[in-house]
């Protein structure tokens, strides 16, 4: 259970970092994004009917109670988390394609979430008091949309500004989520050491499949090698703080706890996978990028 | 070629209204001069803005420059205790602290001693003691280079200088930041014996003498020795190409007398290409400096990713490169959809454009490229293609005003138009020697005359071809085999991504053709050795088919992007134990 300030904080920070994703982007950048649509439908494919049966799956696999049921299906119907573009960014992956998932993502999620967990969680028979009402999500959703267009607004100003201030967002992503993990761990020991061990395995899994999932299904509809990698880091990065917002503001008391529990766990390990998902990937794209460079004119 | 010799002038036909046929005399006596009078007559204009690859940045106007490099200049006479013609070594990337401290360097009445920031420490050592430098500025990122280099050095002064320098106070934190935990390219600086000093801190010191700094350089004139510009040559160790204040402002009148009035004070030129090279530093430091426009300055421009940003933000109308970058550029799919709108033109050199890669270029961005040709003994520029329908595709174009160009035979008699011969040039930019080395001076220097190594035909008109460098020819069995005909051929392959030819001995023939290839990546299914002599068979005649195939990842490159088939040529002596 968070307490009021920490709600506050949390929320703060959240606009905060979509100021920083604002930032982070130009207008051209999504011109250039929507001139092969395909990546971003491809990547929409993977985030919102890969990702959400995903999370039913597992959550059905592994037995889990209602409440962390519907914490891993919010979980898994959540859009790109702006961690996502970091990790990205160093993986050298394509930023403004991970970006403009992460943007569009958010975008359309304020109709995808509601309908999404609505029709897993009647699938998977979650009853009344666990239900998120749509009104809710769609709200947080729309308020975070002012600062990332204010952000748009100060790159366009100055690039140093910019920079420095998608630096500060991406930075702060991973600085919500420790202050999560700082914050609640402590509380929540006891529950930590008596879960069990199906309860781990679906919340690590969800982030590593996804990634899996989301890299193969890029390649199969024809994206490269290095679109793939972020499509693949995109599917498996969710909106963690933002799932924790929508549930403190829907639940409270035990229920929030319950519920919060998937969530704080998720983005405490996808932290970690991703990390190590990311030193794999820029490898990779180093490779690649030179021989780009060295690449002949094709006749 | 005799010392009354006037050979003739094809060209001058060429030249028609727009360019000069006589080289008009320098408004300037020196460098110093040239950076001060634009300095005052640009003051509040933006002369330099450094561009890092997520486009954090800082801008200097042409103020800032002349002070700071006052600062600097005074920094070296005062606390330095330089005398006019000591050396003074840099080494570093394309940033703000490189046009503060050459020109300070300049100012001082000192001699510039342009130094590639990724050498080794024994390049470094041979350099610093061959020209005899006293002091060193080097970027921090390989200071740690410094505890080997200095002690074996004549060394008395290091300073250090970032990639954000005199950024904005919070990008600088950041980027630095990002150098220290990130990318971990900012090392400790060892101990050393001799005095290291920031940039900033050296300006802060030289600031209070700088009030004097024009009677350093008042002396200065067109005679005096301007940069050592240290070039490999395709043979031994790399030698110092001394080039006057005359010679560099000699060739950025023929810089700027063929380019026709053509660059304007608003322009923004993006400089990716090294300023330590000579081509950068005349085309883009002395050339869009000297009239006031701006230079986008790109410290790291691999992967070619690094310059989106620059490329954005910036209103660029100029882009000098070599073949590799605008080859580069053109795979980006940020710069295939949106072309810099203002772009007016494009500047390639250093070596040959591909055609294929011009004529993309064209389509792409609607603007023309300009191919010169040079070397580093004369400044660099010695022939252009003009930037109209007067260009010849395939040719490195005429000389420029003011300098003579023939092509002769081995025994130095001129050969007739449409002959190959090797190229001399004589003329206002050509270098007074390389730095004592009065043996390799005279190989290259005879009356005057600079034999440049290259073999080329002209046309009647004077438009020139390369044909190839003399000392890369193989001999076999008596016929000349020009490596570049051959690489052409085996680049006509969809599998080839490179190749270089270099000759090996041979019992029959003397010397055989040898090919290094490296493999497209994209190309999907094997690549032979019998493939390739299948293909070289339909292009090439029996004599001139490589005798001999090595597959390899990459080839060894210059800074700039050259193939360096001296590196493979060293490898071939090592094999066969020359």
């Amino acid at each position: 259970m968070l307490t009021e300030l920490e709600t506050k904080l949390l929320g703060v920070m959240m606009m905060v970092i979509m100021l920083g994703m604002g930032s982070s982007m130009t207008y051209r950048d999504f011109l250039i994004a929507f001139r092969r649509p395909k990546g971003i439908l491809v990547g929409l494919l993977s985030q919102y009917m890969v990702m959400p049966f995903l999370g039913y799956a597992l959550a059905l696999i592994m037995g889990l109670p209602p409440a962390m049921a519907a914490g891993l299906i919010l979980i898994a119907c959540m859009p790109g988390g702006t961690t996502s573009n970091v990790f990205t960014y160093f993986s050298k992956g394509v930023l403004a394609l991970s970006i403009m998932m992460t943007t569009v993502s958010t975008l359309v999620a304020v109709v995808t979430v509601p309908l999404l967990l609505s029709f897993y969680g009647g699938l998977a028979g979650l009853s009344g008091d666990y239900v998120i009402p749509a009104g809710n999500v769609a709200q947080v959703l729309v308020v975070l949309l002012v600062p990332t267009v204010i952000g748009m607004g100060l790159r366009k100003l100055n690039a140093n500004i910019g920079a420095t201030i998608e630096l500060v967002g991406s930075m702060l992503g991973v600085a919500v989520i420790l202050f999560l993990i700082g914050s609640w761990v402590p509380r929540n020991y006891q529950m930590l050491l008596d879960t069990g061990f199906p309860v781990y395995v679906a919340t690590i899994g969800i982030g590593l499949t996804g990634m899996l999932l989301g890299y193969w299904l890029a390649r199969g509809l024809g994206q490269d090698s290095n679109r793939a990698r972020t499509i693949s880091l995109e599917t498996g990065i969710q909106n963690g703080p933002l799932a924790v917002l929508i549930i403190t503001l829907t639940f409270s008391g035990t229920m929030q706890q319950e519920v919060l529990f998937i969530p704080i766990l998720y983005s405490l390990f996808i932290v970690i996978t991703s990390s190590l998902i990311t030193i794999w990937y820029r490898r990779n794209a180093t490779a690649e990028a030179l021989a780009r460079d060295a690449a002949k004119v094709r006749r | 070629m005799t010392d009354g010799y006037t050979p003739p002038r094809p060209w001058l036909a060429s030249y028609g209204a727009t360019i000069p046929h006589d080289l008009p005399a320098s408004r300037y006596k020196s460098l110093a001069d040239l950076v001060d009078q634009a300095c005052q007559g640009h003051a509040k204009r933006r002369a330099f803005t450094c561009v890092v690859p997520n486009g954090m940045n800082g801008t200097l106007t042409y103020a800032q420059i002349g002070a700071m490099s006052d600062a600097f200049a005074a920094y070296l006479r005062h606390e330095c205790g330089l005398q006019p013609g000591d050396r003074v070594a840099v080494q570093l990337p394309n940033g703000l602290p490189y046009p503060v401290v050459a020109f300070g360097v300049f100012k001082a009445g000192c001699v510039l001693v342009n130094t590639n920031p990724m050498y080794t420490p024994s390049e470094m050592i041979h350099q610093f003691n061959d020209s005899g430098a006293k002091v060193l500025v080097i970027v921090d990122m390989f200071a740690d280079k410094l505890a080997e280099v200095v002690p074996q050095t004549g060394l008395q002064a290091v300073v250090l200088a970032g990639v954000p320098e005199f950024f904005p106070k919070l990008p600088e934190t950041i980027v630095r930041g990002v150098q220290i935990v990130w990318s971990r390219t900012l090392p400790p600086v060892p101990k050393l014996a001799v005095p290291v000093t920031r940039l900033r801190a050296a300006l802060a010191r030289g600031r209070p003498h700088a009030a004097n700094v024009r009677s350093f350089w008042q002396a200065t004139g067109p005679e005096d020795l301007a940069l050592l510009q240290y070039t490999g040559g395709t043979t031994g160790v790399a030698k110092g190409a001394m080039l006057s204040h005359g010679n560099m402002l000699a060739n950025l009148a023929q810089v700027q007398a063929v380019s026709g009035g053509l660059m304007a004070t608003d322009d923004c030129v993006l400089t990716a290409l090294p300023l330590y090279h000579i081509f950068a530093f005349t085309a883009n430091l002395l050339t869009f400096f000297e009239i006031g426009a701006r230079n986008i300055l790109i410290p790291s421009p691999r992967p070619v990713q690094n310059l989106q940003r620059a490329i954005e933000n910036y209103p660029i109308t100029w882009i000098t490169g070599v073949n590799t970058l605008f080859n580069g550029l053109m795979n980006e799919e940020w710069f295939a959809a949106y072309p810099p709108k203002k772009l007016r033109a494009a500047i390639a050199g250093g070596t040959a454009l591909h055609e294929a890669v011009a004529t993309r270029w064209r389509a792409m961005t609607g603007t023309p490229s300009a191919e010169g040709y040079g070397l580093t003994e004369t400044a660099p520029l010695v022939s252009f293609n003009p930037l109209d329908d007067r260009a010849r595709p395939g040719s490195i174009g005429i000389p420029v005003p003011g300098c003579d160009v023939v092509l002769v035979d081995d025994d130095g008699k001129p050969v007739p138009a449409g002959t190959p011969g090797e190229l001399i040039v004589r003329g206002p930019q050509v270098m007074s020697g390389y730095w004592q080395r009065p043996e390799e001076t005279a190989k290259t220097l005879q009356k005057g005359w600079l034999f440049t190594g290259d073999v080329a035909v002209m046309d009647e008109d004077g438009f020139l071809r390369i044909v190839d460098r003399k000392k890369d020819l193989v001999l076999v069995s008596g016929f000349n085999v020009y490596p570049n005909e051959v690489e052409d051929a085996l680049a006509k392959m969809e599998a080839v991504l490179e190749a270089a030819v270099v000759p090996i001995p041979d019992a029959k023939t003397g010397e055989a053709v040898r090919a290094y290839i490296v493999k497209n990546p994209d190309y999907e299914g094997d690549l032979t050795t019998e493939d390739i002599l299948r293909h070289c068979k339909g292009l090439l005649t029996d004599y001139k088919l490589p005798k001999s195939i090595i597959m390899r990842d990459e080839l060894p490159k210059s800074p700039i992007g050259k193939i360096l088939r001296k590196d493979l040529k060293a490898e071939v002596r090592a094999e066969f134990g020359l």
